[in-house]
């Protein structure tokens, strides 16, 4: 009672063999795309780890390139076979290291698909490590005389401009922080220490914003600076103004960004594992088919292939029957052992 | 009537001819297909910088021909390919036998001619584009404040952007903006400033970007001299589009000076071919020599016989033609 039992002719053998080797090949390519969308999805990842406070996860990445590198050798091992196959004394050679290569395939395909679905949840981590990463940045943006964090202004208004974004969540963000550095601050003038006399911690807070985060579709010159204060414009309500500055927050903006790039390498991870499947279910139906010839100094008669050899309860509790086997015959071994020695030691 | 630059071919030559003719064609194709995307990318940039560059500029010619000239070499390199494989295989060489011929005077006169022209253009339009920039950014520079106008409330989003992405800040240098009436007030009229728009701030300076009252020595007491002068972009947007241009329109002039060296030597191989299997009469295998020649005859040989030719065809044919004045077997337009 074989699982989806099928007829095979000589004719229909080689054509499996031939058809598999060219989807093999195919499948190569696929491992080098996969490859390449794991390394360029790390690139992405480290040319922003500044803002995500260097302790974003590299998994999804590393997790790729592994899987297309091991696709690549896989298949290319595959097509061997499905070449070799069509001549029967290549093919001895072959026949005792089927069943095991089989198993690691259907392993892979498994861990294919947990890679697969891992690339559409890794949105949640990436959005906390983001949150965090974008405050600190904030916060050292005034210390460009710092070493180690002397990049980080120039980081976080590169960032504004290219994603088209302010702050973490709004431009507010900015009026909370101090992100105009002492040394730029007039101490003399009668205004700086005021403003800062009248905040507790004596820092210099401002209703203002960098340059970075104005919208160049604005209709007038951009508004940085008392942007609360609606008589220092002319004609400006700050709570209808919508053009002049980013309204987006860069944690969304940046978010959006992976997820849709995380997304897209998702789909294509599950285009590739569909392929993987049909590749991993023709290889066993041609070495079930090579197998079950029975006359091997005919080549051409006809044969059966099939997925299992019986169903799958019947396969399933063989399987069990078999690790029990393994571990009764490891205790029996061992009994045996310590029989052995008991008379030895009597 | 001796051929022009005759060459002995017997089988084997004849053979390798085939094959490098083959390579050569493949070639040309890559080189071609190569030089169309080139062009359109050119185009491209083009399209994205059209209110900096003034209408009267010509320069939009040059990746327009070259793109054509593209086109010519892929076309070119294809029929050589064909044609080479072909003439290694006597079943598939007859129906070449008739086409190669008008096909080599258009590749040469068509693709050749518009090579030749996309060259002439790589070398004398990029002069063109530092009056045409001139134009195009003082135009825009001038149209920055009318975002209420039509026609030009775009200027000042693209000029912003202009000068975020290329890392640049007005004409030829911050100061540019100080003679433009960059906002319009309602109480005042018009009236000039001595700031800047945001776009020129240069992220790598280290302090908060000073964008107002530039001129004024004592409007920011805390601003040292000696430091290198990283508040805002150095650069003057006429300087980088020129280079960035003329950059572009160098290496698209290069790569056509690649295809045009790649389709001379693609028709030269296919004439040598085609007339030297003429001298087998078309049949491959042959083993004995042929004579491979660019032209049947010398220039002025040739017109007389197309003269002849010409005044044959309007007399009412003789029964008795002569056989020397039987056409040449390329037919007429060989010249």
């Amino acid at each position: 009672m074989a699982l989806l039992k099928v007829k095979f002719d000589q004719m229909k053998r080689v054509k499996l063999a031939q058809g598999l080797w060219l989807m093999n090949w195919l499948s190569v390519l696929a491992g080098i795309v996969i490859f390449s969308l794991g390394l360029f999805l790390k690139i992405e990842l480290r040319k922003r780890s500044e803002v995500m406070n260097n302790s974003e996860s590299h998994f999804v990445p590393n997790s790729l390139i592994g899987m297309g590198v091991l696709s690549c050798v896989f298949n290319s091992l595959a097509g061997k076979i499905c070449y070799d196959a069509l001549d029967p004394a290549k093919y001895a050679k072959w026949k005792p290291w089927l069943k095991p290569y089989l198993a690691v395939c259907v392993l892979f395909n498994i861990a294919l698909l947990l890679v697969t679905l891992c690339c559409f949840l890794m949105r949640g981590s990436l959005e906390s490590t983001l949150a965090h990463g974008l405050k600190n940045g904030m916060k050292y943006y005034r210390d460009t005389d710092t070493p180690g964090r002397c990049f980080m202004k120039k980081t976080i208004d590169m960032l504004q401009i290219e994603f088209k974004c302010c702050g973490n969540n709004g431009f507010r963000d900015w009026f909370e922080i101090q992100w105009i550095s002492n040394r730029y601050l007039d101490f003399s003038s009668k205004e700086v220490k005021d403003r800062i006399k009248s905040n507790v911690d004596g820092r210099y807070l401002v209703d203002g914003v960098p340059f970075s985060c104005c919208n160049p579709s604005s209709p007038r010159p951009c508004i940085q600076y008392q942007l609360t204060n609606n008589s220092a414009h002319y004609s400006y309500d700050h709570q209808t103004e919508e053009l002049n500055l980013w309204v987006n927050g860069c944690r969304v903006a940046l978010l959006n960004y992976y997820s849709s790039l995380m997304n897209s390498m998702g789909a294509v991870a599950l285009l590739v594992w569909l392929f993987e499947v049909t590749i991993t279910i023709g290889l066993r139906y041609l070495h079930t088919a090579l197998e079950s010839v029975s006359n091997p100094e005919d080549p051409e008669c006809e044969s059966e292939g099939w997925l299992l050899e019986k169903s799958v309860s019947e396969t399933w509790k063989a399987f069990l029957e078999s690790l029990k086997k393994l571990g009764k015959s490891n205790q029996v071994e061992a009994e045996g052992a310590d029989a052995g020695q008991a008379p030895e030691a009597g | 009537m001796a051929p022009v630059l005759p060459l002995v071919l017997p089988l084997q030559p004849r053979v390798r001819l085939a094959q490098g003719l083959w390579l050569l064609s493949w070639l040309l194709a890559l080189a071609g297909g190569l030089a169309l995307l080139y062009s359109g990318h050119l185009l491209a940039q083009l399209w994205l910088l059209r209110t900096f560059l003034a209408p009267s500029c010509p320069f939009a010619a040059l990746p327009q021909v070259a793109l054509a000239a593209g086109l010519g070499a892929l076309g070119t390199g294809l029929v050589g390919a064909g044609a080479s494989r072909a003439s290694l295989d006597a079943a598939q060489y007859p129906p070449w036998r008739k086409v190669l011929g008008p096909l080599l005077v258009l590749g040469t006169a068509g693709g050749g001619g518009l090579l030749i022209l996309a060259l002439g253009l790589a070398l004398a339009l990029p002069g063109s584009l530092d009056a045409g920039l001139e134009d195009g950014l003082g135009t825009a520079l001038a149209h920055y404040k009318d975002t209420e106008v039509p026609g030009h409330c775009h200027a000042k989003r693209l000029l912003d952007e202009l000068q975020l992405r290329h890392h640049c800040c007005g004409r030829h240098g911050y100061k540019d903006w100080f003679g433009i009436h960059r906002i319009q007030s309602n109480v005042e009229g018009l009236y000039l400033i001595d700031g800047v728009p945001f776009s020129c701030c240069n992220p790598h300076s280290p302090r908060p970007c000073l964008q107002s009252r530039l001129s004024e020595p004592h409007a920011h007491p805390l601003f040292d001299p000696r430091q290198p002068n990283l508040n805002l972009w150095a650069q003057g947007c006429h300087g980088v589009l020129l280079q960035h241009l003329q950059d572009l329109a160098s290496v698209l002039g290069g790569g056509l000076a690649v295809t045009f060296l790649l389709q001379i030597l693609v028709l030269l191989g296919l004439r040598y071919l085609q007339t030297a299997l003429e001298g087998v009469e078309g049949v491959i295998d042959a083993e004995g020599d042929t004579q491979g020649y660019l032209f049947p005859s010398g220039l002025k040989d040739m017109l007389k016989t197309a003269w002849r030719q010409g005044g044959v065809a309007h007399r009412p044919a003789p029964e008795e033609a002569p056989p020397e004045e039987a056409p040449p077997k390329e037919g007429l337009p060989e010249a």
